[in-house]
């Protein structure tokens, strides 16, 4: 058996086990690593050990944020209370609402982009402002946001369309010009107008494909999401990451790191499930 | 009202009445140029002049790149011609509308849509725009779309199991059945036909010509149907167009080199005789197609 061998069919259970062997390794390379300095300085912080990392997780959820006025009856709350008035409750819907409405602010650029592949003015007014605009580095123009825009809410946003939506409309625009003409003309055979056409064939179309360009461009979104909490913030999940960063708080900044890629993971495999179940003759290539 | 002018109704009556009269379809002094980089237009079509009844079945066959695909996609408002213009039910075609129903060889299906959706796709943009398509009226109607829809998949030799498939589900016959259902429910003033059953495999293509002409047998809509194949242009239609270039004057772009009427098998003509007008429409057909220029052979007997 070649491990190189391009025809070979690894049976279903190779398959699982080769799939969890480096999250394997990793984890167990990790935890030596953390005995092995521990053992040398109990006091390292760099790497913490399972308990402290149990701590953190425990603090994070449980308590409030240490700048915030401590509440009194904190021991007296129940444990879905503390922690939904825990830092990492109140961390997280900061971002995901910040997540949100740049999610939200994609779905114009998906119809902007439609609009300029299916009508040919559109397009040429469009194209060649938005190619450039797609050119644009969205982090160095971050400093004239926060001139423009202020510290608030609107400048972080405004860091996302910048850095995203050009993608989308980019993307969107290219897949409504792949959809066949005969598609169209089959359509304005059949008594579609214009916009029955855009909206009822093409995008009806290349919804999935849309759909699968949004979730590629997830990551994207939460890097310049982080980027604009870790600057100018005062909750979210990147600040905090940011304020923990000064005082060395891994046992809390790993938690956080796994916490975002979980829920990022999440947010993924729902768009994935929903596209397949909405879209059943979809097959992507 | 002033005495001897016309009422509205009168006026379209009139007009229905002298439409009724008209041909279908002309084609008038079409030429057709593409423009080619760093040289002359590439001239296709030069000076076609054509006239067609309504009910007419015409086959328009030739060689690869004559440009008969060119002409009927003119036809369809897909594309205009360069000089000439093409009428179609007394109205010039500026633009592909439900008067001319189409089945390209590819594409012909919504691939989002189920066959049923397929259908009643035209039904419902006809009837419902955007916004008026999520009321409760689009969903009381769509029952009677769907009902319209299943009736003309059956009519088609589908069955009703087959209504819930998408396009990709299906083999390619099955496509191209739905793909005239979806146009003939419409009601189209014409049937245009791209080289619809070229990709089919020889028993379904047989089976296709069969239906086809069952079906323009049945409902008299007039067919333009475009193939490269000699046999499949004279079996179906009433009337062969044969277009190419002619060698003779070498002038650029193809012309109709013949137009021929088909015996019809209804006739009434011995078997032999109907064989024999057959073979001679036949002949005549391949040596329009003979006199072209000496490109490879891509016409099929």
């Amino acid at each position: 058996m070649s491990l190189l061998n391009i025809s070979a069919r690894p049976s279903r259970l190779t398959c699982w086990i080769l799939s969890w062997v480096l999250f394997a390794t990793g984890i167990s390379l990790y935890f030596y690593t953390a005995q092995r300095r521990h053992k040398e300085n109990p006091d390292d912080r760099v790497v913490p050990t399972l308990g402290q990392l149990a701590a953190g997780i425990y603090q994070a959820s449980m308590h409030p944020d240490g700048d915030e006025e401590q509440q009194p009856d904190n021991a007296a709350q129940s444990a879905i209370q503390r922690f939904r008035n825990g830092m990492l409750w109140k961390d997280t819907v900061a971002s995901s609402r910040r997540f949100l409405y740049g999610l939200a602010l994609l779905f114009p650029a998906v119809l902007l982009g439609l609009h300029m592949g299916i009508f040919p003015y559109f397009g040429v007014f469009f194209l060649r402002f938005i190619l450039f605009f797609d050119k644009i580095i969205a982090l160095s123009v971050l400093p004239i946001l926060f001139i423009a825009f202020g510290i608030d809410e609107l400048s972080k946003v405004m860091l996302i369309v910048i850095g995203v939506t050009p993608t989308i409309i980019l993307d969107t625009f290219n897949l409504s010009k792949s959809v066949p003409p005969e598609q169209l003309v089959k359509g304005f055979t059949l008594g579609a107008s214009d916009f029955d056409v855009a909206y009822r064939v093409v995008l009806k179309q290349i919804w999935p494909r849309v759909l699968n360009s949004i979730r590629l461009n997830l990551k994207p979104l939460m890097l310049f999401l982080f980027a604009g909490e870790m600057i100018a913030s005062t909750d979210g999940l990147a600040y905090r990451i940011a304020l923990l960063r000064r005082h060395m708080g891994m046992n809390i900044i790993i938690p956080y790191v796994l916490w975002v890629a979980l829920l990022l993971f999440l947010v993924d495999l729902t768009m994935r499930l929903l596209n397949k179940k909405l879209h059943p003759w979809f097959r992507e290539a | 009202m002033v005495p001897g002018s016309l009422t509205e109704e009168g006026a379209v009556a009139l007009l229905d009445s002298k439409t009724r009269d008209e041909p279908l379809m002309r084609l008038e002094d079409i030429h057709v140029s593409y423009p080619v980089a760093g040289g002359p237009p590439k001239k296709v079509l030069n000076g076609i002049d054509l006239t067609f009844e309504r009910g007419q079945f015409v086959s328009v066959v030739g060689r690869t790149g004559c440009g008969k695909s060119t002409l009927l996609r003119l036809v369809l408002g897909a594309e205009m011609p360069t000089e000439g213009r093409v009428i179609v039910g007394g109205r010039e075609v500026l633009r592909p509308d439900r008067d001319r129903g189409y089945v390209p060889q590819k594409y012909s299906l919504f691939p989002d849509k189920t066959v049923l959706g397929n259908i009643t796709f035209g039904l419902e943009v006809e009837e419902f725009s955007l916004l008026t398509s999520l009321t409760p009226r689009f969903y009381r109607r769509r029952r009677e779309f769907r009902a319209e829809a299943l009736r003309q998949l059956r009519h088609m030799g589908l069955q009703d199991c087959d209504a819930g498939k998408y396009p990709d589900q299906l083999s390619g016959g099955m496509q191209q059945r739905v793909a005239i259902a979806q146009a003939l429910v419409m009601k189209p003033k014409v049937l245009l036909m791209d080289e619809a059953f070229s990709a089919l495999d020889p028993g379904t293509r047989a089976a296709m010509q069969r239906l086809i002409r069952e079906v323009w047998k049945e409902t008299k809509t007039t067919v333009l149907f475009v193939t490269h194949n000699i046999d499949e242009a004279v079996r179906l239609g009433t009337r062969v167009i044969v277009l190419a270039k002619e060698c003779a004057t070498g002038a650029e772009g193809s012309r109709v080199a013949l137009d021929v009427a088909v015996p019809d098998a209804d006739e009434r003509l011995s078997k032999a005789r109907f064989a024999e007008e057959i073979a001679g429409v036949v002949r005549r057909v391949e040596e329009a197609t003979g006199h072209l220029r000496g490109e490879e052979e891509d016409i099929v007997p």
